[in-house]
């Protein structure tokens, strides 16, 4: 009866929720505090799939519902992006019937990475992704092994892991561990020996904390390493990129599904190869998720394209307090051959909590930045300052930088007759700032 | 002049690099020639040949490992405290100079002890803060962000009074160790970047009173300062 109840008060809720535009973990919220356990009470699907790490997340696990949608599975996941235990009951209860049982093939859930361990005490994932662990928002998650320590409080002995092999904080989860599925990506071009970032977390053995060395590095500590004391290395993969060609805009995996990308970044690679392993796993043939994944354009609002008077732009979404989503949105705008202007906005820290803190600044690779391709160089927002002393540690000419701390002043500066290509990279706090005013 | 950026690749959260940066800038714009070294774990520093040190924060678990590393210099490093080297330390590096640091599983690993101050480690719950604090030596306070999981007791000679954030425990309202010029806080990141009129401050120590250090470049670094300040100080009141 209790089951009952719950499910529907949380039904109704979510109904209503709906009606006036609320989030969707307030529902969720309300029946674990009228039913702790609920969670352990419903019947669970065949698969449940679980992903969790720093970056990627969101499109992993939009790419792996595209892809099962298309092939005919009914699958129940988080779109909405709430993803701490009252936003996973929600998901769950709203996909029950009132008898408790999940009416879909696959349950697949995007946990927030810190918070995994409360959401997989009442749920086993029979499939858990962790696609890599970076610095990210600092001044809450503490530093990437804080993190790794709170996922591994998550993981379960009877839940088989498939983990990134390239990240080596990430491939210690499968220490002890025969049946994990690994991927991640052969020796590419354009990969480097050292490190080519402002830091290197990859400079010490996660294992035993002596020197490790790279015989290649596709980004940041992302690669192929081995520690010279233990010994402890990359694990071969069973889902790999073998090639990649960025300028025709091509990843191969396993060395015959070539798929054509629509946004041309190494990252996004690593999403859609974790996508391609857990399609895999669920037993989609490999042509139908090449053909699934082809081209595909993310729904998720992180990449926009614009008009700005007679301009053309893309806005890209990094993340403010995380450098690694900085350096490849960078990396991409240094990479428009036909010459780009670049805007950054840095307004608000973060959406969800007040910090004044930018140290973050300081770990983006803006050095990209000084090559022929990017022409001028927009600062905007509360921050500029901060961006602005940041940037005069570069080489970057003086000249080439303006800064408007008011952000309709950037946007009247960029409506003009200069023909480059726009980008925007800020965050999601700050996006609609600029994209309101378009 | 020379600098040292000591455990540079695994002191390193943060951004943190910046602060040694942010020293040779400083330096080399008001006349002075600067070398900066980049050492770490296995390396043998010769601590008396520099005029500023600079160490950061690191993992739980690398302070660890560093700290065992760190150890060989126990002697080198108190007598350029002695003779008033400017020493910056920030995050959880400073912990090392106490006597004792105690991890979430009750390991103890035994600190330099050129302080006499206990830490405490937990692994629940990063304690972190926006802050703003002030210090004795100047009528600008500092902000930056602290973002631990320790607590420190027994600390005689604070640096800071906290106006907004974290004490050196949930009981104090002092914060950061002062020794002569060693300077050790768990203000975290590039705070010499952050704190213009602190990065003056202690320039001034290094150069000594007679040569004079040039502050007109930091413009950016000042309004940044302020909004930052400015910020923080809202919170502050919302408090």
């Amino acid at each position: 009866m209790k089951l009952f109840l719950t499910i529907l008060i949380c039904k109704l809720l979510r109904f209503f929720g709906k009606l006036i535009g609320k989030g969707s973990s307030l529902p969720g919220k309300i029946a674990l505090r009228f039913c702790p356990d609920i969670l352990d009470r419903v019947t669970l699907p065949q698969y449940i799939i679980a992903v969790t790490g720093s970056n990627g997340k969101t499109s992993t696990v939009e790419m792996i519902a595209h892809i099962l949608i298309e092939n005919g599975k009914t699958v129940a996941w988080n779109k909405e992006g709430s993803n701490q235990i009252e936003g996973v009951t929600t998901l769950v209860l709203a996909n029950s019937t009132l008898t408790g049982k999940i009416k879909c093939d696959i349950l697949l859930i995007e946990s927030d990475e810190r918070f995994a361990r409360y959401t997989f005490k009442h749920i086993t994932p029979t499939h858990y992704v962790i696609t890599n662990l970076y610095r990210d928002q600092l001044t809450r998650n503490g530093h990437p092994e804080w993190v790794a320590d709170a996922i591994a409080d998550s993981i379960k002995d009877n839940t088989r892991l498939i983990l990134n092999a390239d990240d080596p904080l990430v491939s210690l989860f499968g220490e002890g561990r025969d049946d994990v599925i690994w991927f991640g990506a052969d020796k590419l071009e354009g990969d480097t020996e050292i490190c080519t970032g402002k830091y290197d977390d990859g400079a010490y053995c996660p294992k035993c904390k002596k020197f490790m060395r790279y015989s290649s590095r596709h980004y940041a500590h992302i690669g192929h390493y081995k520690c010279t004391s233990c010994g402890y290395e990359r694990h071969d993969t069973d889902y790999t990129v073998t090639s990649v060609d960025l300028d025709k805009g091509l990843a191969v995996i396993n060395g015959k599904y070539n798929i054509s990308l629509a946004l041309k970044s190494l990252y996004n690679i690593y999403n859609i190869l974790a996508a391609f392993t857990v399609a895999s796993v669920v037993g989609i043939d490999g042509d139908k998720i090449t053909e699934n994944l082809s081209d595909y354009v993310m729904k998720n609002g992180r990449v926009v394209n614009f008009t700005l008077g007679k301009r053309h732009g893309t806005l890209l979404t990094a993340k403010h307090e995380n450098s690694i989503s900085y350096d490849q949105s960078i990396k991409l705008a240094a990479s428009e051959k036909g010459g780009c202007d670049v805007m950054f906005i840095v307004d608000a820290v973060s959406r969800k909590y007040f910090t004044s803190d930018v140290s973050w600044l300081w770990d983006i690779n803006f050095d990209m930045l000084n090559c022929d391709n990017v022409h001028k160089i927009i600062l905007s927002g509360k921050y500029c300052n901060d961006l602005a002393v940041r940037l005069s540690y570069t080489d970057i000419p003086e000249s080439n930088i303006k800064i408007f701390e008011d952000i309709k002043m950037a946007y009247d500066f960029l409506n003009c007759d200069r023909e480059e290509y726009i980008y925007t990279i800020t965050c999601f706090s700050d996006k609609n700032k600029f994209l309101s005013l378009l | 002049m020379k600098l040292l950026h000591l455990y540079y690749d695994i002191m390193n959260l943060y951004g943190e690099y910046a602060n040694i940066s942010a020293m040779e800038r400083i330096l080399i714009k008001s006349g002075i020639e600067c070398q900066t070294d980049r050492l770490s774990m296995g390396d043998n520093a010769e601590l008396s040949e520099y005029d500023f040190i600079y160490i950061g924060s690191g993992t739980e678990k690398n302070q660890k490992v560093v700290l065992g590393d760190f150890c060989k210099y126990t002697v080198t490093l108190k007598s350029y405290i002695d003779r008033g080297g400017v020493i910056l330390m920030t995050g959880n590096s400073f912990e090392m100079l106490g006597e004792i640091i105690t991890d979430a599983n009750d390991t103890e690993y035994e600190g330099m002890g050129i302080a006499d101050f206990s830490v405490k480690e937990q692994n629940k719950k990063r304690t972190t803060s926006d802050a703003i604090l002030k210090a004795d030596f100047s009528d600008k306070e500092l902000v930056g962000f602290i973002n631990k999981c320790s607590e420190i007791y027994g600390v005689a000679t604070p640096l800071f009074d906290v106006l907004l954030g974290l004490g050196n425990n949930s009981d104090d309202s002092k914060e950061g160790i002062r020794i002569n010029n060693l300077f050790g806080t768990h203000l975290t990141g590039p705070i010499l970047i952050k704190n213009p009129y602190f990065l003056e401050y202690t320039a001034n120590l290094i150069v000594g009173e007679k040569t004079e250090i040039n502050t007109k470049y930091l413009g950016f670094e000042k309004n940044g300062y302020e909004v930052t300040l400015s910020e923080l100080s809202k919170l502050r009141k919302n408090m």
